[in-house]
């Protein structure tokens, strides 16, 4: 039982991050029918970028290691910042190199383009980093919370509650503000919405850098979890895509319940035995899809003849 | 490209392999060669995936894995001989193309790529962690290369058998897709109820073009552990399955040579920047993010665009006397050749069809006519199998055909058209006929794979009705020009073409009038009247009521989803209901000149 539970909470938690990419996947393809196929790379710069200030700060090199007492609360949140700010930047570069050439072109040109586009970043990362992974503690140390005798890490809950929270205010902010119908509008039809005054191509821009950041933070939360390297990313995206798709990709709520079921899947199967996690997530998540192609949440779409 | 410069160019080939031992290339040149051949023979195949039947596969690293560890295991564990095991990779490797294909020809979009990613996975995680089997990193050692009369192949011979492997794959590939089946692959790409429409099975086509790109990649995997003589879980990566992709879509997908050129060229640049590991993937990034910027049809696309400009208007007209279609052939019999009974078909709360009973007698023309919203077109839709009817009985020629899918329906004799235009756009208004006389081309896949006499018989002959049936709409001298380019009047005239051309017992046309001018809407009446002639039940749907009263013998008028009236035309343009239906109530004006 203190098993489970223990599996539940590791699975919340990473089920969390996949929800935070995911629905990262689904405000860009919202509005431009793509999203960031190399998307893995973009959590490398998100691990690196803040540890990296804080290391500076600190008076190391920028791929040292950090010691608990150089990783405060305070510490940690402004790398955060940083670590979101220079990811969602780096969103924009996205949308001119990788997006805006091939949006509305068809065919499957963006995703090569946006996996091109992920090489590059991660080479680069690895020209500034180097290959070695470096450990990062969490800002709520690292001795194990007990919590009805299972042992539950600091962390995790700290991704669970950060997670949970941005999830709460971007889903409010897709539905209840400007932006969230300007959103919804450049989705449903960009021709109309620029007729109704909406500047289709700064809200196109604005998914991407959300889209980006959220990938950015999604980095830094995991950080302390699987350390930060440059190779973390690409398992990691993958597993967000399938909660992205699992979910419903048309859907925000649906990326984000996706993101969450795929992690306490992968946690309980983790459980059972290490190595079939892969095995059954995918064959389940091939299963859903032959039962609900547009994913549980999503809207499926009708053809008109 | 012409036959001959065709076989000039693969004489060329064959003889630059035959002479490579003269340039005395060292190992390292002659392994380039190999992967070049490997990766050219994974790429064809899923080129006809990809480019031809529209399926965008991530995870075919998987069925590369499929061939390698059928070829190392079969050697290896069961003893099987090198050439039994490659063979046996290729059987293997369809087997796994059908099982990849079964969820996937259900799903499109993200949802195909993310079956395709989990199946790639799938095995990639089988075969590293299910170590019993297949030995994971450890891997398999010693397995045998063929041999030919005791003499084991060295790298040269390896080149040697690789590059004839290319060149039968390109062959038969050739052959394949510049036939119906090639034609059937993208018309199930550009427009699958259109494929449908003309006796197409969707599922079928997507299923056999899986299976092809899988007997190819398998091969091309066995070919690899052979080459190696070994073989470990490291080599099936999801990276491989984006460079198989890769290597399609730079070099061109859809086009026959574009896996050839995103073979040489991905597998030469990977070699030469070897050397500078950091430089090859930020080359290997770039190329893939501004090269489809640049080229948006890969390299075959730039190269192509840049011959059509030299051979610009130089169309051959094939003089062939085919045989059109709309030659009137004997009329038919009498009788009822469609009986619809309470026919019923809701959409949640909306129902566009309700309880509807009516029979179509052969040998007239029919119309069926209706305010907007009426239910005509699902009404449509239900006969041609396009939608399912909630209940209802559908009888053609006494047979029950309510809810079978829309190509059997097509291969019983029931031709549609469509009100928004579905014509396979990118191709020519000579291949959307020949897709229209899909079913009626009696080719097998082995002797289409092989280009046997009687499948270029069989091709020529349809090409020639094809042509007949063109020249007889007054569409001859555009045959050869892409769908898309036509002016709209001649577009819809092409949907009539490649319906009739499935020479249908019963055709359907749905708003065929819809956009044309009083000329063109003049022409399609004759059209119309030919078309009978020649033996063929019409049901139209129109608004254009001179059309309409013009050329029909029997109207059926449908309002909010009821059949409210039918009869003669000139009764039913003084039936009331229909009056008040079009016009509302209180209004004399009755329907004529131009209602529509």
């Amino acid at each position: 039982m203190t098993a489970f539970l223990q599996a539940l909470a590791s699975g919340l938690a990473l089920g969390a991050i996949y929800g935070l990419i995911a629905l990262g996947f689904n405000i860009t393809y919202a509005t431009t029918k793509t999203f960031n196929f190399g998307q893995g790379a973009f959590l490398v710069p998100g691990s690196l970028v803040g540890v990296s200030l804080l290391l500076l700060a600190a008076g190391k090199p920028h791929f040292g290691n950090l010691t608990q007492a150089e990783m405060t609360m305070t510490a940690y949140v402004l790398a955060t910042i940083a670590s979101v700010v220079v990811v969602g930047a780096i969103g924009i570069a996205l949308y001119y190199c990788a997006i805006k050439p091939f949006v509305g072109a068809g065919g499957l040109n963006w995703v090569l383009s946006t996996i091109g586009f992920g090489i590059i970043m991660q080479n680069t990362a690895l020209a500034i980093w180097g290959p070695a992974s470096i450990a990062v503690p969490s800002p709520l140390g690292s001795e194990v919370w007990r919590i009805a005798g299972a042992g539950i890490r600091p962390q995790e809950v700290l991704i669970a509650v950060v997670a949970v929270a941005v999830m709460a205010v971007l889903d409010i902010v897709l539905r209840k503000t400007r932006f969230g119908k300007a959103l919804r509008a450049v989705a449903f039809n960009p021709q109309a919405a620029a007729i109704v005054g909406i500047n289709v191509e700064t809200i196109v821009i604005l998914a991407f850098v959300i889209s980006s950041a959220l990938a950015g933070l999604a980095g830094i939360l995991i950080a302390p979890i699987t350390t930060a390297s440059v190779f973390i990313g690409l398992g990691i995206a993958l597993k967000a895509f399938s909660a992205a798709i699992v979910g419903g990709l048309t859907s925000p709520r649906g990326c984000m319940l996706g993101g969450f079921l795929l992690g306490i899947v992968e946690a309980l199967v983790g459980l059972w035995r290490a190595e079939m996690r892969e095995i059954t997530i995918f064959l389940l998540i091939i299963i859903v899809l032959v039962v609900r192609p547009s994913g549980l949440m999503g809207a499926r779409s009708v053809e008109k003849i | 490209m012409p036959a001959l410069a065709h076989a000039i160019g693969l004489a060329v080939l064959a003889a630059a392999l035959a002479l490579v031992p003269l340039f005395g290339l060292n190992d390292f040149y002659l392994q380039i060669l190999f992967t070049i051949g490997v990766n050219y023979l994974a790429a064809a195949g899923l080129n006809v995936l990809v480019g031809y039947a529209g399926q965008k596969s991530l995870g075919h690293a998987g069925l590369f894995a499929v061939g390698a560890y059928t070829a190392a295991i079969a050697n290896i564990e069961w003893g099987l001989s090198p050439w039994l095991s490659l063979l046996l990779a290729c059987g293997f490797g369809a087997i796994f193309g059908l099982v990849i294909a079964m969820p996937s020809v259900r799903v499109s979009g993200p949802s195909l790529a993310m079956v395709t990613i989990g199946f790639g996975i799938v095995v990639e995680k089988i075969v590293t962690e299910w170590t019993d089997i297949f030995k994971g990193q450890a891997g398999f050692y010693g397995i045998s290369a063929p041999s030919i009369a005791g003499v084991s192949f060295t790298n040269l011979h390896w080149v040697w058998f690789v590059g004839a492997l290319c060149i039968a794959t390109h062959l038969m590939l050739r052959s394949l897709l510049a036939g119906r089946y090639g034609r059937a692959f993208l018309g199930v790409q550009m427009a699958e109820p259109a494929a449908q429409s003309v006796g197409i099975s969707v599922v079928r086509a997507k299923t056999l073009a899986f299976v092809i790109s899988a007997v190819t990649c398998a091969l091309a995997g066995a070919v690899v552990a052979q080459q190696n003589q070994y073989f470990n879980s490291d080599f099936i990566t999801f990276n491989l399955s984006i460079f198989l992709l890769v290597v399609v879509i730079f070099g061109g997908s859809g086009s026959l040579y574009g896996p050839l050129f995103g073979a040489v060229i991905l597998t030469m640049l990977d070699a030469w920047l070897a050397r500078w590991p950091a430089l090859q993937h930020f080359t290997y990034g770039a190329l893939l993010l501004f090269s489809l910027y640049l080229m948006p049809n890969g390299i075959a696309g730039a190269v192509s665009g840049f011959a059509a400009r030299w051979r610009q208007g130089k169309v051959a007209a094939a003089a062939v006397a085919g045989h059109s279609a709309l030659a009137a052939s004997a009329a038919t019999a009498g009788g009822e050749i469609l009986v619809v009974k309470d026919l019923y078909k809701a959409y949640g709360g909306i129902v566009p069809v309700r309880t509807v009973s009516f029979a179509i007698s052969a040998g007239k023309v029919h119309a069926l006519i209706g305010p907007n919203g009426a239910g005509k077109t699902t009404l449509l839709n239900l006969l041609s199998g396009h939608v399912a009817p909630g209940s209802g009985s559908i009888r053609f020629e006494g047979q029950e055909i309510a809810g079978w899918p829309a190509h059997r329906v097509a291969s019983l004799g029931i031709a549609r058209t469509f009100q928004n235009l579905k014509l396979f756009g990118e191709l020519s208004a000579l291949d959307n006929v020949l897709l229209g006389a899909h079913r009626h081309i009696e080719t097998g896949f082995v002797a289409s794979l092989l280009g046997l006499p009687s499948s270029r018989q069989a091709e020529a002959s349809a090409r020639a009705d094809a042509l007949a049936l063109l020249t007889d709409l007054g569409l001859g001298e555009r045959a050869h020009e892409p769908a898309k380019g036509l002016p709209y009047g001649l577009q819809r005239r092409l949907e009539i073409a490649r319906a009739l051309a499935s020479k249908p017992k019963l055709l359907l046309l749905d708003e065929p009038a819809a956009g044309l001018n009083p000329q063109e809407t003049h022409e399609l009446g004759e059209v119309i009247r030919r078309i009978q002639q020649a033996g063929v039940t019409v049901l139209l749907i129109e608004h254009h009521m001179d059309l309409v009263m013009g050329i029909s013998q029997h109207v059926l008028v449908l309002d909010y989803g009821a059949l409210i009236a039918e009869g003669r035309p000139e009764a039913i343009r003084q039936n009331p209901k229909v009056i008040a239906a079009y016009l509302g109530a209180d209004d004399d004006t009755a329907l004529t000149g131009d209602a529509a």
